[in-house]
């Protein structure tokens, strides 16, 4: 069991003007039929053993204390340590670059003093990937580094909401917002030892509306930050289209078998039945959640939970979220239907290929 | 209480490791859910849960009962497995003699009423329903029981009733039965009637210490009030492979005879949090139930497929029952069968056949492919 406590910040909001994100937390986003995206972060820090994990709110925290509760389903019902619920700026939210804002820090300043473990393993909600975060402790001690951070060579351009790092010889030089091809992009995942993040919250006071590897910036030569490159899966959402390839990714078995059998992800337990397949149903390339019933035809999609697909209706190349009922003879493609909707019999919903169409939630 | 101590041995190969209310059902879920859910749904937050034939699966998987909404303070889930005293230790004997074993434990609990429950049935029952009835009826003890067809009846113990619902006789295994009227095994006791019953009963040498042999004849003699409850809905005993085979296939079609799906009484699980079902681009399913974690790159049909099962490309399931983390693999073909945990039949071997029984394969067996 590492000597780390766990900090997820989930007080911000994405660039993008996107209504996927606008009525909701980023990090209480349903993903690939069952999980929310802050399950990745929580599941991967107590896979590594950490037990004590501090969550930092947003303003709207409602769907997301009502997703983790006691943080149970995560084992961080903990009589010491365990799961805390912490609350954010006001400020933080209409700040899209700060995902460490340092204001959000200070505020819960006595979440680092009361808990004593050597490091703080700190992290954001929305990379869909699976970190061994004892290998990142361990490249940490044996770099010496005040600071380690988790990158990875961007394949392509990204997004405006990524941090790049740029690294020199495994060392961090400076960081700016958005990635270009081949630039270290920060998975947000970081190692700190506790009493320097709270020697760098005293000395940042000044600038607590920063970022704090933001911050950080005119002080890269002062500390040691060392980059660790990630060599698995791995997806930024920031917005709708990377929402969306995230979720079809997945429909790559070895991509899929790589964020949830090696390192399982834990999310809130549901009391679904099986998925029910009835008879003439047409079902292929798609993940389909437990509570489902199918009567029609659904290909290359993704089914959250409790979902009807009546007869004659279709569902081709989107991804629909829990509860949402497609009645008969209705036909969805390259959507992304959100919560509860009841698509009428009959209708056609089309997005495209570079335009995915979305149905904001009910 | 619940008796969950049951070898089930009709079912062979399949509680050979595990007890029969661990079995796994229906695609998600292990038999004793059935009962527990229809605890948690009745609102009955106190239940004894008595153990004893290969025990570690169920109680792992009752742990402290949250999955029912059991984990109450003062109450929820007791796992109640034989124990010795300064007297001695012995197994239990019958029905009543688990019970008799833990009057401590009752006693201890203080309860005015007791319901008796088999860990090994599959209905959905209001058990405040039944109680109603034993109150309204003033009874000392009341005997859920169902019609069953009239041919079927001498496989039954049988109930011959008067008209108000009141228990004339019982008897077991009737050669001509005189009502069709079957005990379903659930009983709703007076608690001091129970308790002063089964001590007596327990210094009779020549009982057999069961509820249905001993018990009811002997309160029937002694002119206590005993009535019947007449339930009608779905209710299956599953002791032999084909009535589990059959009972899972009633889940399936578009008007199943039991409805997984019904809200107004969930069946309740201490289910896995494992990722969707995969069904690959070449995969298809067909009036199927499956669970989260699969991966169906071959075909399904008319089956029930639990978590983590693994059909291979080109493989075909059909009219089968798969347990989690079965694995068919590629070109395989399996019909008719039970596979039970983990079991495997390897890539191009043939399982089961539409004209025969249907056929078990144990926990982590392995079919190969005949040379």
């Amino acid at each position: 069991m590492p000597k780390a406590i766990g900090l997820v910040t989930c007080n911000y909001t994405t660039a993008s003007k996107d209504d996927v994100f606008l009525d909701r937390p980023v990090a209480s986003m349903p993903y690939l039929g069952r999980y929310r995206l802050v399950d990745f972060a929580l599941s991967n820090m107590v896979d590594a053993g950490i037990r004590t994990v501090g969550m930092i709110m947003p303003n709207n925290y409602r769907s997301l204390v009502d997703h983790v509760g006691s943080g149970k389903d995560w084992d961080l019902d903990r009589k010491n340590g365990g799961l805390f619920i912490m609350p954010g700026t006001a400020f933080g939210t209409s700040r899209t670059g700060a995902r460490f804002l340092i204001r959000d820090l200070v505020q819960n300043r006595a979440f680092f003093t009361k808990n004593n473990e050597k490091y703080v393993v700190l992290s954001t909600a929305n990379f869909i990937c699976s970190v061994d975060i004892n290998a990142l402790i361990a490249k940490h001690e044996e770099t010496g580094a005040n600071i380690t951070v988790l990158t990875k060579k961007a394949s392509c351009d990204g997004n405006v909401d990524v941090v790049t790092f740029d690294v020199e010889n495994g060392r961090v030089k400076s960081m700016h917002q958005g990635v270009k091809f081949g630039e270290a992009a920060f998975l947000d995942y970081a190692v700190i030892e506790r009493t320097l993040l709270l020697e760098l919250l005293d000395s940042f006071a000044a600038v607590d509306h920063l970022d704090l590897f933001e911050a950080l910036n005119s002080e890269y030569s002062r500390f040691r930050v060392m980059a660790c490159e990630f060599d698995g899966y791995m997806k930024p959402i920031f917005d709708k289209a990377s929402y969306f390839t995230a979720n079809m990714d997945l429909l790559d078995t070895d991509v899929l078998a790589e964020l949830t059998n090696a390192r399982p992800i834990k999310t809130k337990a549901h009391d679904n039945p099986p998925a029910k397949y009835e008879p003439g149903c047409k079902v292929s390339n798609s993940l389909v959640a437990s509570g489902d019933r199918i009567y029609g035809t659904v290909q290359g999609s993704i089914l959250g939970r409790n979902v009807i697909v009546e007869p004659g209706a279709s569902v081709r190349n989107s991804v629909i979220m829990q509860g949402v009922i497609v009645k008969s003879g209705a036909k969805i493609e390259n959507a992304i239907i959100d919560k509860a909707n009841v698509v009428p019999a009959g209708t056609e919903l089309r997005g495209t290929d570079g335009d995915i169409l979305y149905l904001k939630k009910n | 209480m619940l008796l969950a101590g049951g070898q089930g041995s009709r079912l062979g190969v399949l509680t050979s490791k595990v007890a029969k209310p661990a079995v796994s059902f229906g695609g998600k879920y292990r038999i004793i859910d059935f009962v527990l859910s229809n605890c948690a749904n009745s609102g009955i937050s106190t239940v004894g849960v008595l153990t004893q034939y290969r025990p570690y699966l169920l109680h792992e998987y009752l742990g402290t009962g949250e999955a029912w909404n059991l984990d109450e303070r003062g109450g929820g889930v007791a796992i109640l497995p034989p124990f010795a005293t300064q007297t001695g230790a012995s197994w239990y004997a019958g029905t009543a003699d688990a019970i008799t074993q833990n009057l401590g434990y009752l006693e201890g609990q203080d309860p005015e009423y007791v319901l008796i429950l088999s860990g090994d049935q599959l209905y959905r029952m209001d058990y405040e329903d039944m109680l109603a009835t034993h109150k309204a009826n003033n009874a000392d003890l009341t005997v859920a029981v169902m019609p069953v067809p009239w041919e079927d009846a001498p496989r039954f113990g049988i109930m011959n009733t008067r008209e108000d619902g009141s228990i004339e006789e019982f008897v077991e295994k009737p050669a001509e039965p005189k009502s069709n009227l079957a005990s379903m095994g659930i009983y709703i006791f007076n608690a001091d009637v129970l308790i002063k019953t089964l001590k007596e009963d327990a210094e009779k040498e020549d009982s057999s210490h069961d509820f249905g042999g001993d018990i009811i004849p002997t309160l029937l003699a002694e002119g206590k009030r005993l009535y019947t409850y007449q339930f009608k809905a779905y209710w299956r005993d599953v002791g032999t492979v084909a009535s589990f085979h059959e009972a899972n296939m009633e889940l399936l079609g578009e008007e199943p005879a039991f409805d997984l799906f019904a809200q107004d009484a969930p069946i309740m699980s201490n289910s896995s949090t494992r990722p969707p079902a995969f069904v690959g681009p070449k995969g298809s399913v067909d009036d199927s139930l499956i669970d989260n974690g699969c991966t169906i790159l071959g075909s399904v049909e008319h089956s029930v497929i639990s978590s983590d099962v693994f059909v291979g490309k080109g493989a075909i399931v059909k009219d089968s029952i798969l347990f989690p983390g079965a694995r068919v693999e590629e070109n395989a073909v399996v019909i008719n069968a039970i596979m039970a945990e983990r079991a495997t039949v390897k890539a191009g071997a043939t399982f089961g056949s539409a004209d025969e029984e249907t056929v078990t394969l144990g926990d982590d067996a392995v079919v190969e492919k005949e040379a």
